[in-house]
């Protein structure tokens, strides 16, 4: 059962404390997403369990064992990297047996296993090819397959897809969510993206400044948020979110509702506001709207709504879908 | 109308570069394949009579054979002293670029000290007298290796920073040992730069002429630049000889100009651009 | 329970240091104790600074000491400016110019000594081709090498002639790395090539300068085979520098006095190349 245990885990490079006492279970099986604006300390928590990174207090386990000082090849973990890290002067072949080579083990045991992973992964006939002979997917392909190979209890990713345009991306979310399916394994990956978080993840862990804000399934984020942070952060377009006195008059520190939560009119409603811009989406409408004593609004609508710039409409609340939150600032 | 006036600015260039730069190498070969009297004319003409390939054997045979012997030497010597060269030059740019500590201000002072300081001679002939390395060729090699460390250290550090981390990371992570991050993935692709150190080292190593004059005196030690020096004074009258041994010398660097000219420039341009 | 070892081990250096150390910062460090000594093959002696007054009260020695500065600044100066001039000419889309930067290099490649004789046999005063040359449009050439006032510009002549490549092909590289944009933005401002020249060409070539001043400049300071080659030092002492009286001192027997002109060598490359690199760096926080 290779569950991942994070206790109480602090990093400080000098006086500058990078992580503040992260605590954090991954289940056996789950793939979890750190995700987090940069600088979060997402990457370096990633780097941590890796063993790339060292700990300056707490514990690391893997399968039950304590790995916070063991060698990163010793922790039963693989890598894929954001920029995929290919040898470049190496074939695929010599790339994803690479890590077997090291240990020694005989060529005809390495050249079966690369040979088995390339047929999965579909990278057979690119074999004898060196990584510059490669497009962006195919690299993507061959560092899973340099990952797979090692036999791993946990795959961890760094922001893997970054690299890809945003059609390839989508493609490679859908190819990652059945490698998962078929493996099994433990997975942690780590992204800048909310919407490769809510695609991917059984559980997601939202960072932020060196804590974690929020642990939870992908709809429990969106349909609870527990800080004014996670709730402007998942979801797109962001939930509006009012502090001061437009939230005082709701009763709150803070108050939050999405834009797919609002009601438009053209008669009466909670806020009467003037339509500002018009994003129209085709399926979806973005309506930006100034509202008095709220200050600018969101909201989405279908996107056959008609509606022209400095049109006055009235906006409300979807009942129930409001978020109020008693501490937190609007980051 | 404007080419029409590079075409007139080139071919005076031309002329001019041909005059300066050309006319020296082939007096040198014309005075190479001429006989003793002819020679000692130091006339710019043709050979009244070719004995290119004569001259050529009693260079060689001169002194019994000692042309051979110092090729012998000059080659080992450059081999073993740029082959370390580019090992342990590798081997500090690649922990000097990959690892900042206080140590990296003391390295790059020593760096600049190997750039800038000429060597103490005598001192050094006292350090190798001490080490029984004085008149001998590991000597000689190991002298080569300290001092041109410093060239071979700046190269590969710049070389190495942009080789990404990423590799070293996920060599680390397919279970690779320091040792084995460094053969087998770092210095696979320092080739280039590689190149560059080599050619370069070995031109300047071969062309030595002061530290084997000091470090390596001794008959069966002699290097091709000694014995070119010995020769002007030996064989003063003998012109043919004398012009033929330079001609010997001058092919070397000659076809690994022809070669690696583009890999040569790199490494001798290296820091014209950044500053 | 260890810690992660760094991937980066600190014994990698351990060979470089230990050869670096011993046969180059030893012999350095030693060479202010020895040259404040009599050494000769006998016996070490300490005299104090009686070395160095020896140095700065023989004319010949004091003559040495001038003409290492003068060798220096006089290549370097002329590398200097012929390299940027050739660099500009030869980047200019001439006719034959890949050639003429090959036939340009070469000689910073073929062997010192080699190059030496070749010039001495071309400079000999009645029968060198150089003199036959100028007396068939009737100039009676000076004895380059046997005149006491001109033999070390005549060895000064051929250092240009064997460096100038190298200076060019630094300065290619600089003129290489200006982005054209400027020469358009400057041409539509109106300006002539002249002003291009000193307005955008030679400031936006520093790095390029800096780095053929820095290396000709040390260069020239320890300059050695040529000299040792040309002329001996001679005729006299007048084309002498430090590197060949070290030599000279060394194989007299007089290795203090010897190891006293390495250490003012070493102090004369200090004083000219730190103040130098300071400014250099200085001028380019004004940029």
């Amino acid at each position: 059962m290779a569950r991942v245990v994070l206790e109480n885990i602090c990093k400080s490079f000098g006086s500058v404390d990078i992580m503040k006492g992260i605590s954090l279970t991954v289940e056996d099986g789950e793939f979890c997403v750190f995700v987090g604006p940069s600088g979060c300390g997402k990457s370096t928590l990633l780097r941590m369990i890796s063993g790339l990174e060292t700990v300056s207090s707490g514990r690391i386990l893997i399968d039950g064992e304590d790995v916070t000082y063991a060698e990163p090849s010793r922790r039963g973990i693989a890598m894929v990297f954001q920029s995929y890290a290919l040898y470049p002067h190496l074939t695929v072949r010599e790339n994803i047996g690479f890590g077997l080579s090291l240990a020694r083990r005989p060529k005809a045991e390495i050249e079966e296993r690369v040979g088995k992973i390339a047929e999965t992964l579909q990278l057979s006939h690119l074999l004898d090819r060196k990584p510059k002979a490669l497009s962006g997917g195919q690299r993507q392909r061959v560092a899973i397959g340099r990952a797979i190979i090692r036999d791993p209890k946990v795959f961890l990713f760094d922001e893997p897809l970054s690299n890809l345009d945003a059609a390839l991306r989508s493609q490679m979310r859908v190819e990652l969510t059945d490698l998962h399916a078929k493996l099994k394994a433990t997975m942690i990956y780590v992204t800048h993206d909310q919407v490769e978080a809510m695609t991917m993840a059984d559980k997601i862990v939202v960072l932020n400044g060196g804590r974690i804000e929020q642990v939870g399934a992908p709809m429990t984020l969106y349909n609870e948020p527990a800080s004014p942070f996670v709730a402007g952060f998942i979801g797109s377009p962001k939930m509006n979110l009012y502090d001061g006195d437009a939230a005082a008059r709701e009763g709150c520190m803070v108050y939050g509702i999405r834009p797919e939560h609002i009601s438009l009119s053209a008669t009466d409603g909670k806020w009467r506001g003037t339509v500002r811009h018009i994003e129209r989406l085709g399926a979806d409408l973005i309506a930006h709207l100034t509202v008095d004593g709220l200050g600018d609004l969101v909201a989405r609508c279908p996107g056959d709504t008609p509606m022209v710039i400095g049109e006055t409409l009235f906006a409300s609340p979807v009942a129930g879908k409001e978020h109020k939150f008693e501490r937190g600032a609007i980051g | 109308m404007n080419s029409r006036r590079q075409l007139f600015t080139g071919l005076a260039a031309l002329a001019a570069t041909i005059v300066i730069f050309v006319l020296p190498f082939l007096f040198i070969f014309l005075t190479a394949a001429k006989t003793k009297q002819d020679a000692s004319l130091l006339t710019f003409t043709l050979p009244q009579q070719w004995q290119l390939w004569q001259n050529f054997m009693d260079v060689v045979s001169a002194r019994d054979y000692m042309l051979l012997l110092a090729y012998f030497n000059s080659t080992v010597i450059t081999v073993a002293a740029v082959a370390l060269l580019v090992l342990f030059g590798a081997m500090v740019g690649y922990v000097l670029q990959r690892r900042p500590s206080r140590w990296n201000t003391l390295i790059f002072a020593c760096v600049m000290i190997g750039l800038m300081v000429p060597p103490a001679v005598v001192p050094t002939i006292w350090v190798l007298q001490w080490l029984d390395l004085f008149k001998t060729r590991t000597g000689m090699v190991l002298i080569q290796i300290a001092y041109g460390l410093a060239f071979a250290v700046l190269l590969f550090r710049s070389f190495i920073a942009t080789i990404p981390r990423d590799l070293d990371e996920a060599a680390i992570i397919d279970g690779a040992k320091p040792w084995q991050i460094f053969f087998r993935v770092i210095l696979p692709l320092l080739k280039p730069v590689t190149v560059t150190v080599i050619v370069v080292q070995s031109i300047a190593i071969f062309n030595d002429f002061t530290n084997p004059l000091y470090y390596l005196p001794g008959r069966e030690n002699v290097t091709v630049q000694l014995t070119l020096y010995n020769f002007q004074s030996q064989f003063g009258t003998e012109f043919n000889l004398l012009f033929m041994n330079i001609l010997l010398v001058t092919i070397p660097p000659l076809i690994v100009f022809i070669f690696f000219n583009r890999q040569i420039v790199a490494g001798m341009t290296a820091g014209a651009v950044k500053g | 329970m260890s810690r992660t070892k760094s991937p980066y081990p600190y014994w990698f250096i351990l060979p470089a240091a230990v050869i670096f150390t011993v046969l180059f910062l030893v012999p350095t460090l030693a060479s202010f104790w020895f040259s404040l000594t009599r050494w000769d093959l006998f016996s070490v002696e300490f005299i104090g600074i009686e070395n160095y007054r020896q140095f700065f009260r023989e004319p010949f020695l004091i003559q040495g000491l001038f003409n290492t500065v003068i060798y220096a600044v006089t290549t370097s100066a002329a590398k200097t400016v012929l390299g940027l001039l050739l660099a500009v000419l030869l980047t200019s889309g001439l006719w034959g110019q890949g050639f003429l930067r090959t036939v340009m290099f070469f000689p910073v490649l073929v062997s010192t000594i080699g190059v030496g004789i070749t010039f001495t046999v071309l400079m000999h005063p009645t029968r060198g081709i150089i003199n036959v040359a100028l007396a068939a449009i009737g100039i009676h050439g000076p004895g380059w090498l046997t005149d006491p006032t001109l033999a070390l510009y005549s060895v000064v002549l051929v250092d240009v002639w064997k460096g100038i490549g190298l200076a060019t092909v630094i300065y290619i590289a600089g003129l290489a790395s200006i982005s054209p944009e400027y020469y358009e933005a400057a041409r539509i401002d109106g300006a002539t090539r002249t002003q291009l020249f000193f307005r955008v060409t030679v400031p936006l070539v520093k790095p390029a300068t800096v780095t053929v001043v820095t290396l000709s400049l040390i260069g020239g300071l320890r300059s050695f085979d040529l000299i040792w080659a040309m002329t001996r030092g001679g005729p006299g002492f007048s084309s002498d520098v430090l590197a060949s009286v070290i030599y000279k001192q060394y194989q007299a027997g007089f290795y203090g006095l010897s190891t006293a002109g390495n250490v003012i060598l070493f102090a004369l490359i200090a004083v000219i190349i730190l103040p130098l690199t300071l400014w250099f760096n200085r001028k380019e926080v004004e940029l």
